[in-house]
This record gives C-alpha cells, sequence and structure tokens, in this order.
C-alpha cells in the first residue's frame, strides 16, 4: 500500500467557545481525505470567559471523529501557516496510513510531579511498545505555573515585603502539595519522562493563561483537566530532529551562589550576600530599580545561566521576593554568569535553529517558544512567523508559546531553557544535500 | 455602522479585557469606533487630556508617515496609548491600554487588526469611506 501521509492547520478566531471548537476541528479535517491519526489543539484562554473550555471541546468532538487522538492546552498565543495570534485557537491534524500513535495523561502534576510523569509515560510505552516504525516521537506537555495570591498581596511578580517573602518562600512547597498552585515542575517532570522513554524524540511545553499565571488548562481527548500532564507519542519511519536555540549571550558578569532555597527553587544568596542587592550591584543596577514594571522592560534581557546536573540551564527571572530570586526549576549551586539576550538575537536564534534541519524536506513541524519572546517582541514576533514560512514553505507548522520549554533527543541529551526556541521536525533526508 | 467591516475589528480588539479604547483617527477626526461608540468606562474621566495628546502625536505622524513611521507610543499617568499607523497615511490605528498589561500580547492582536483594516482600507467593495466619517466624526 502507498504510504500516504497528510496534514493540516486548524484556525479558528470566533469568540464563543462552542462554535470556535467546532471551526478549529472543521478548519482542520476538511483540508484531509482521510480522518486524523491524531489532533493537536491549542488555545488562548479567552474561551474561559466565552462559554468555557468544556463547551469549546465539545464543539471540537461536534465534528471530529470519534476516537481521533487528541491532546493540547491552553496558551499564551501561537503562530502558523496564517500568521501570529494571541487569540484563538489552532490545530494541528495529521493522518497516516505509516504511523502509530499514542496519548497518555497524568494527574496532579504540581503535587507529585513524578508519579504523574511515570503514569504518563507508561500509558505512550504500553501503547507503541510493540511499534514497528524505527523513530519515536514525544510531546511532553504540563500544565504550567500558577503565581499563588498571597493574602494583602495578590498575585505579584515582585514581593517587597521581607515578612512576605519569608512566608512565601517557606509556604511554596505547602501550596504546591495542598492547592496546586506554584511553580509547574515541568523541568522535573520532564527528567522524569525522559527516564521512562529514553530512545523518544522530545518536545517540551507547558501550558498557560496569557501570561498572567492564574488559571491553565489541559486537553486530553474529551477531558478538560488542570494540573494534568499530557503526552503524545508518535512512532514513524518519517526521519525526525529535535533542536533548541536560545541566542543568550554570555557577559562577564559572573556569581556564585551560595545559599538555596524553597526545594533549590530559589537563589537567596549570592557571593554570600543577599542575593538580590548583588544581583542589582553586578549590574550596575540602583537599589530599587527593579518594580512589578519594571521586571517587564529589564530583567527579561538579562537571564541567568544556571546549572542543574552538570547541564547550563538558562533562565529568566519570573519572581522577585525581597532579597531572593525565584528560579523556574530545580537547580544546583555554584559560579554561574548573567547573560544578556536581545530582540535581534531571539530571532537569530530561530534561524540556527532552522539552519540545522536544511537537509530535512518538511512535512510538518510542532515548535514551542517561550512566552516571555512573544511578551518581548510583541508583533514583531511576525518575524519568526516569517522565517517558519520560508522553512516550510506549504507544510504544516504549529508553534505554541510556553511557560518552560526544552528537547530532548539520545545523541544532545536534555536541554531546557527559558526564552527559547524548540524545533520538532518530521520530513524526509533530502540526500542530495 | 453596524456592517462596516472596520468597526467589526475594532469590536473584536474591545473584547480584549486590556484594550480600554480604540479608533481609527487622523489629527483632530475620528474615522471610525467600535460599533457601540463606547469605550471602557476606565478611560472616560480622562478622555479629554488623552484626546488632546493624541491630536499632538497626530502631527507628528502626520510630518513622518511618509518617511516610514510606522508605530509611536506614549505614556499619560496610568495608561498607555499606542498608535499603528497604516502606511503611507495619516490615520492610525490607536489603543488605550492600562500601563501594566502585557503589552507583548496585545501588540500581537493589534498588528492582526492594523493588517485586516489595511485590507479592508483597500478592497474597493468595502472600503470604508473615510472622509465622509471624518466629518461624522469630527472632534476639533
Amino acid at each position: 500500500m502507498k504510504e500516504t501521509l497528510e496534514t493540516a492547520i486548524g484556525m479558528s478566531r470566533k469568540w464563543e467557545a462552542r462554535d470556535a471548537g467546532r471551526e478549529v476541528a472543521e478548519t482542520a479535517i476538511q483540508k484531509l481525505n482521510r480522518p486524523p491519526d491524531f489532533f493537536l489543539l491549542f488555545s488562548t484562554i479567552h474561551y474561559e470567559k466565552y462559554g468555557g473550555f468544556q463547551e469549546f471541546l465539545n464543539g471540537v468532538w461536534d465534528v471530529l471523529p470519534k476516537g481521533t487522538p487528541l491532546i493540547g492546552g491552553t496558551v499564551p498565543g501561537f503562530m502558523n501557516n496564517y500568521g501570529c495570534f494571541s487569540r484563538g485557537a489552532s490545530a494541528l491534524a495529521v493522518s497516516s496510513t505509516d504511523m502509530d500513535v499514542a496519548v497518555g495523561v497524568g494527574k496532579n502534576s504540581k503535587r507529585n510531579p513524578f508519579r504523574a510523569a511515570k503514569q504518563c509515560a507508561e500509558m505512550i510505552h504500553n501503547q507503541l511498545k510493540d511499534t514497528s516504525y524505527k523513530n519515536k516521537f514525544l510531546l511532553n506537555f504540563i500544565s504550567g505555573p500558577v503565581i499563588p495570591s498571597i493574602p494583602g498581596v495578590g498575585q505579584k511578580k515582585y514581593i517587597r515585603s521581607g515578612f512576605v517573602s519569608k512566608f512565601a518562600l517557606q509556604a511554596l512547597g505547602l501550596s504546591q502539595k495542598l492547592m496546586q498552585k506554584g511553580l509547574s515542575r515541568e523541568d522535573e517532570i520532564f527528567e522524569k519522562t525522559v527516564q521512562q522513554l529514553p530512545d523518544y524524540q522530545m518536545i517540551l511545553g507547558t501550558s498557560m493563561d496569557d501570561y498572567k499565571g492564574i488559571k491553565n488548562y489541559q486537553f486530553f481527548n474529551e477531558q478538560l483537566l488542570t494540573n494534568a500532564v499530557v503526552n503524545l507519542g508518535v512512532a514513524t519511519d518519517l526521519d525526525l530532529g529535535v533542536h533548541t536555540t536560545h541566542g543568550m549571550k554570555p557577559t562577564d558578569l559572573h556569581f556564585t551562589i551560595t545559599k538555596l532555597g524553597a526545594q533549590r527553587h530559589a537563589i537567596c544568596k549570592i557571593n554570600n550576600k543577599p542575593a538580590v542587592p548583588e544581583f542589582l550591584r553586578l549590574l550596575d543596577w540602583p537599589e530599587g530599580f527593579l518594580t512589578e514594571e519594571t521586571m517587564l522592560h529589564t530583567i527579561l534581557y538579562y537571564p541567568i545561566s544556571l546549572r542543574r546536573l552538570g547541564r547550563d540551564v538558562p533562565v529568566v527571572t519570573p519572581l522577585i521576593m525581597k532579597d531572593s530570586i525565584l528560579v523556574p526549576c530545580v537547580i544546583d549551586d555554584g559560579e554561574v554568569s548573567i547573560l544578556t539576550v536581545s530582540g535581534q538575537d531571539l530571532i537569530q536564534a530561530v534561524r540556527e535553529n532552522l539552519r540545522l534541519f536544511n537537509d530535512i524536506q518538511p512535512e510538518f513541524g510542532l515548535l514551542s517558544t517561550c512566552m516571555t519572546i512573544l511578551q518581548t517582541l510583541g508583533h514583531k514576533t511576525n518575524i519568526i512567523q516569517e522565517e517558519l514560512h520560508s522553512y516550510f514553505k506549504d507544510k504544516s507548522f504549529l508553534l505554541f508559546y510556553s511557560a518552560g520549554e526544552g528537547t530532548y533527543s539520545k545523541d544532545k541529551d536534555i536541554t531546557y531553557a527559558n526564552m527559547s526556541f524548540n524545533t520538532a521536525i518530521f520530513g524526509k533526508q533530502d540526500t542530495k544535500k | 455602522m453596524r456592517d462596516d467591516p472596520i468597526a467589526q475589528v475594532l469590536d473584536d480588539l474591545m473584547r480584549l479585557d486590556d484594550i480600554y479604547a480604540c479608533i481609527v483617527a487622523r489629527r483632530n477626526m475620528i474615522s471610525v469606533m467600535p460599533t457601540d461608540e463606547q469605550f471602557k468606562p476606565e478611560v472616560n474621566q480622562i478622555w479629554d487630556v488623552i484626546k488632546r495628546a493624541m491630536d499632538d502625536v497626530f502631527t507628528v505622524i502626520g510630518e513622518y508617515s511618509g518617511a516610514g513611521l510606522t508605530e509611536i507610543e506614549f505614556r499619560l499617568q496610568n495608561y498607555e496609548v499606542l498608535f499603528y499607523v497604516f502606511p503611507e497615511m495619516e490615520n492610525a490605528l490607536v489603543a488605550i491600554v492600562p500601563a501594566l498589561a502585557n503589552k507583548g500580547l496585545l501588540e500581537v492582536e493589534l498588528e492582526n487588526a492594523r493588517r485586516d483594516i489595511f485590507k479592508i482600507m483597500n478592497t474597493p467593495s468595502q472600503t470604508t469611506d473615510t472622509t465622509q466619517k471624518d466629518e461624522l466624526y469630527a472632534t476639533a
């Protein structure tokens, strides 16, 4: 039988949840000659106010053939063959006679990330263990961070009060266990998933709202979930590759982390001094320079290159609590450095990433990118869309913005980074090149 | 007004929480408003001062749009006013947003709106007669 592969991008800009669900499914499957073998679905948070996400999913299933493997969730924005959007819904539908597909789910990802990761990975393993296809791919999509609301303070990125900060740092673990609010722990889930499925090439992404960190949802077939990890596993004979680039550049500003807190998520002291004042001194920024407002325009451009199990982990500072810097992943102490990045560097990182796939004739692509890139570049993010369009041409691609992302392959190991650009490209190796 | 495709693009923008007001305007003239001609209540109290400042900015736009000026913004009290200039025109899509809004995300949709409006302006059957609108909404 002749191999067939068809892909399509679905898209809706409608406001009402059910209508949007129907449209995103319709616009995808009407371009296919046979039912999709999987359906990846991403949406911005807006449908929460316009009918709710269960209605959105119901709309999708009004149209999508029953039993189609579906995963996805809410994201701050997405880009595809049609443009770049921070409102609406988009889907990637793939249909192939030569592909095995599996989906998995693990619940309570903030309370017990390892159990959720294991459960989810086992579902994939069990469904794909007997596949005859040589290449295996996994999308590991995880519920993103939810900033806990602190009584009297609310949801802030910068907490000035020493008392509140001390309380918040101590309560972080408890908040994650009891209320499942706090960091998303996607780095831990990704590490565990890699341990469970080392032969897969993987791309990591996280679910988020509109950058506020209040709520996010995951989709698993007909189910609407929160605090879940959902996986899509694909076994195929298509050639495929994953790669991460970020464009962050080292500066000559180095420091030593001398005290960590909050289960290795907070930098409490650097160079044996309270972390935030010392960090400001190194950057030559005046005391009091960082505020809720200036954080958006300044600190995003000065990520920190941290270390985790011997790997470089470049991260953006998401939260400051008086003298401590909260980071999105588990880190190790020791010497680290401050990085810098510009809009031009971010776009260059996209070009560098795609260059690596010059010898692949792409059939379709899935990409996860840090939402701080969207926040930083604003509408100039269309430049990235143009780069992707010129690489993929008429082949489908879907990029979703994320709050913690990375890739894994056996050759390159885990790459986890903020402000990064992560690709998974499926196609055929171009032997002429 | 209900069938004006440009007003419908503005209606879509107004449904975003952090877009307090949006119009298509030029100096001293509002060309197109959202369908219900309403802004969010937050801007009502400072609308007059914002309007005066806007008119001054439109002088700059008029001067430099031909030289490639595509965007301009200013901050007034707790608000930011963003101007997305239509290529080679003295008209702009103007949006008022809170100063602490996640502007990157809003910018993406404002740019999509600018492209949609520009397309409408250049499609003969759908063209909004901005001259006529200028008369309707002239505020100076």
